[in-house]
């Protein structure tokens, strides 16, 4: 009898240990997800991470919203808008839309939000998505004008992507730190509790009103952060994870061959591309030489890469801009194919019959970089490679201290050229060509209002930039998302987390 | 000396074994001495014979034969240890990489060995400032970190083979510093010191010819020490990404491209760690031996 009875109690152990570990799932209407990176404020003005942005899309809304999957824009707290002239934009907007603390969305919210976030002296950390508003002004309860300081046609694409309306009464009174422990949106989210870079847990918001983003399904979403993918996979093994995402194509592929779990892949509008010093920044260096750029551009076995390192959704890219940004035209890039021994016959040419030694930077995915470095050194390019982190390769990329360097940029899920092409060659820090034609063009592409003349110009810069080999583009990355069979997700092209449209099978 | 004639039996059976035989007996018999000797001979010999023994270049890269298994877990004799993330031969590596760890770990354990010992021997044989001085010294270098100043130091010149050496050679000095001073310490009061010094031999002569070769069994096991030491400590920081730049093969850095995907493929990080963990063993065991079998109680 002693004996049952402890065998008893163990077993009663057993299924009290088992149902704690199970504290959260399907059954409790939570959804586990992690996060990599330490999100440093949840006030989406002041983050620059992708994190930041899953949050942002969950908590706040825009005046406009683009569908992800059509790329067609709709009214979201705005109901419709038009341009007055090239520098004003008029919204009509949403009625009896509250904010989650119980405050009425009106057009002062909108006024306050923009004339906030325009000021530079508010500090909003991507000055870029900003910075094209001079202010807003209210015409009525429900009508804002918003004002430009110059014209830019990508005004709507900004306004429904990074631009999210706040509430005036309450952000004054908390400003950005406040807004980062206790947000309020109007979004289909609500935060609970916010645990500064490490917790976050979401809760459904029942008065949501009727958005294109459409209803959320999920009662409540808890989000960690985890920063180690292995800790991750464990984690998920374990099942105190239900979805992980950004995980490396190696893993995911060993995943998706494991029952229990969905993997799905999903492009993102990130590029990788080597920056070259062509206008010799760094010092005397070969890569003022247009046949030296041309030789690495011709080193590098882009499709091997994406076939055996990147896989899943991952494209060959020749432009440097994304394939579906607005402006980025394909047919105007040069196309330079695999062909050491051509790449080698150019260095000769260059006079660089032996090869040369450089400096080689980069900053994130280190196989990629040492797969890139040894078709450089099959050519004869020998390097010194540097590893850094990515604010320190900034830094230096500003100064010009960089021959050479294996980069990638995201544009912030903007999908119009000018968030990357002319992010880096209108003669700004970070430009390593310098070249006036390419600027003269790219000055009439971002600023004109006939998209024809956009193309047209952005479709001439590409040109000169690929002809003249200033970078080598190489390939777009993919995110691989992971779940638990009871997560039914279908993944965007923008990298964004949609908790909205999330369900449980 | 006496010079005895070992090779007369009747005088060999009065006096006993000699010296060097005793010694010999002693090396031969001790299992931990040969062992570590063994193993660490035979690396050498790899680590020397590479471009001979690795059966590809180990900087050949083939993306579309990535992370193939070793043959114990089915892979193929092209590769009998598999590839690595870029579908490089993982022996060829391994081969390489124990060029790496043994440079580091003998230059490094040289550069500090001259820098200690000069220190140590200098403190015990003069004392007074001298001592002062070095035993300052040596608490300053204690307080430090290793570990710390060698991720900053490297962090700030950029990581390379010859950084790491450099820096670890300058920081493993300690421990020379430390044991050679008190063996030094030791034997200045000695007779045969004394009288050197009274027959007029010049300081250089006296340290060189009366206290160094009385010492030198000490410097040897502490020399095997840091040498295992160092080379840990490369296999860290490389292994931090701080260390040898890929694509040089090391071992540390081999564990930690093989990291991600320990879940999955173990032995990717498992076969790096195997190679490391006996070469240090082999260090360790021959210090440890050469200190018992030189040690003076074990003369009897």
């Amino acid at each position: 009898m002693k004996q049952s009875s402890l065998r008893h109690a163990i077993a009663g152990l057993a299924i009290v240990a088992a149902s704690g570990a199970a504290y959260a799932d399907k059954a409790n209407d939570t959804l586990r997800v992690a996060f990599t990176k330490e999100l440093e404020n949840v006030d989406s003005y002041f983050n620059s991470s992708r994190e930041g942005v899953v949050l942002q899309r969950a908590v706040w809304d825009g005046l406009i919203y683009r569908d992800p999957a059509t790329n067609e824009y709709k009214g979201n707290l705005a109901t419709s808008w038009e341009w007055i002239d090239d520098l004003t934009l008029e919204f009509k907007l949403r009625e009896g839309v509250t904010f989650h603390n119980g405050e009425p969305f009106n057009a002062d919210d909108v006024v306050y939000t923009v004339d906030f976030v325009a000021k530079e002296e508010s500090g909003v950390k991507t000055q870029r998505n900003v910075n094209w508003m001079k202010s807003a002004e209210k015409i009525d309860e429900y009508t804002v004008r918003i004002h430009l300081k110059d014209k830019f046609p990508a005004a709507i694409e900004f306004l429904s992507g990074p631009v999210s309306m706040y509430p005036n009464e309450y952000y004054a009174e908390a400003g950005p730190s406040g807004m980062g422990l206790e947000p309020v949106g109007t979004g289909p989210y609500k935060v609970v509790s916010v645990t500064p870079g490490q917790h976050f847990v979401l809760e459904k918001n029942e008065n949501y009103h009727d958005s294109p983003k459409g209803q959320p399904e999920i009662a409540n979403v808890d989000i960690r952060t985890i920063p180690d993918v292995n800790t991750q996979m464990a984690a998920l093994f374990s099942g105190s994870l239900d979805l992980i995402w950004q995980v490396p194509a190696d893993q995911a592929e060993k995943l998706a061959e494991m029952d229990q779990f969905t993997v799905s892949n999903e492009s993102t509008m990130r590029v990788g591309y080597l920056s070259m010093d062509a206008a010799g920044r760094s010092g005397d260096t070969p890569f003022t030489d247009v046949r030296v750029r041309q030789a690495v551009n011709h080193a590098i076995n882009r499709q091997e890469l994406v076939d055996a390192l990147l896989k899943g959704e991952s494209k060959v890219v020749w432009t440097p801009c994304f394939p579906s940004q607005f402006g980025c035209e394909q047919d105007a890039a040069a196309q330079y194919e695999y062909d050491p021994e051509k790449a080698k016959a150019l260095l000769a040419e260059a006079g660089y019959p032996d090869g040369f030694k450089t400096e080689f930077y980069a900053y994130r995915n280190r196989e990629y970089a040492e797969a890139i470095l040894s078709y450089l050194n099959a050519v004869g390019i020998e390097s010194d490679f540097k590893f850094l982190q990515y604010s320190a390769l900034r830094e230096l990329n500003m100064t010009g201290d960089v021959p050479l360097a294996f980069l990638t940029w995201g544009s912030f899920s903007i999908n119009d050229a000018s968030a990357m092409v002319s992010q880096f060659f209108k003669h700004g820090s970070l430009d390593d060509a310098r070249d006036d034609q390419v600027l003269a063009d790219l000055e009439v592409a971002d600023s004109a209002t006939d998209p024809e003349v956009r193309k047209e110009h952005y479709a001439k810069a590409i040109e000169r930039i690929t002809e003249q080999a200033y970078w080598a583009p190489m390939f777009s990355y993919n995110t691989n998302y992971v779940s638990t069979n009871e997560v039914e997700y279908t993944p965007t092209a923008d990298e964004v987390l949609r908790f909205t449209t999330m369900e449980w099978k | 000396m006496t010079q005895l004639d070992t090779q007369d039996p009747i005088l060999a059976e009065i006096t006993g074994p000699t010296p060097g035989q005793m010694l010999r007996k002693r090396v031969f018999g001790h299992q931990g001495l040969m062992i570590g000797l063994v193993v660490l001979v035979i690396l050498t010999l790899v680590a020397i014979f590479a471009p001979l023994l690795a059966p590809h270049d180990p900087y050949a890269q083939s993306l579309m034969t990535r992370m193939e298994p070793p043959v114990f877990l089915g892979g193929d004799w092209e590769h009998p240890l598999g590839t690595d993330h870029l579908g490089r031969d993982y022996l060829s590596r391994l081969i390489y990489g124990a060029r790496v760890s043994l440079m580091i770990g003998v230059i490094a354990a040289l550069i500090s060995g001259v820098i200690g010992t000069a220190m140590g021997v200098a403190a015990g044989y003069f004392g007074g400032r001298v001592d002062m001085v070095v035993t300052f010294l040596i608490n300053v270098r204690l307080a430090m970190p290793v570990v710390l100043v060698a991720l900053a130091v490297v962090a700030i010149l950029g990581g390379s083979l010859q950084v790491v050496i450099v820096v670890l050679g300058l920081l493993l000095w300690d421990r020379f510093a430390v044991v050679m001073r008190a063996s030094t310490l030791q034997v200045r009061g000695r007779e045969y010191v004394a009288a050197a010094r009274a027959i007029g031999a010049s300081t250089p002569r006296v340290i060189l010819s009366e206290i160094m070769p009385n010492i030198a069994n000490n410097l040897i096991v502490v020399v095997t020490l840091e040498m295992a030491h160092a080379i840990l400590l490369e296999a860290a920081l490389s292994f931090l990404g701080l260390g040898v730049q890929p694509p040089t093969p090391s071992w540390g850095l081999m564990v930690s491209e093989g990291k991600n995907m320990m879940l999955f493929e173990p032995w990717m990080v498992l076969i790096p760690g195997a190679v490391l963990f006996v070469l240090v063993l082999a260090i360790n065991l021959m210090g440890d031996g050469l200190r018992d079998v030189t040690a003076p109680e074990n003369r009897s």
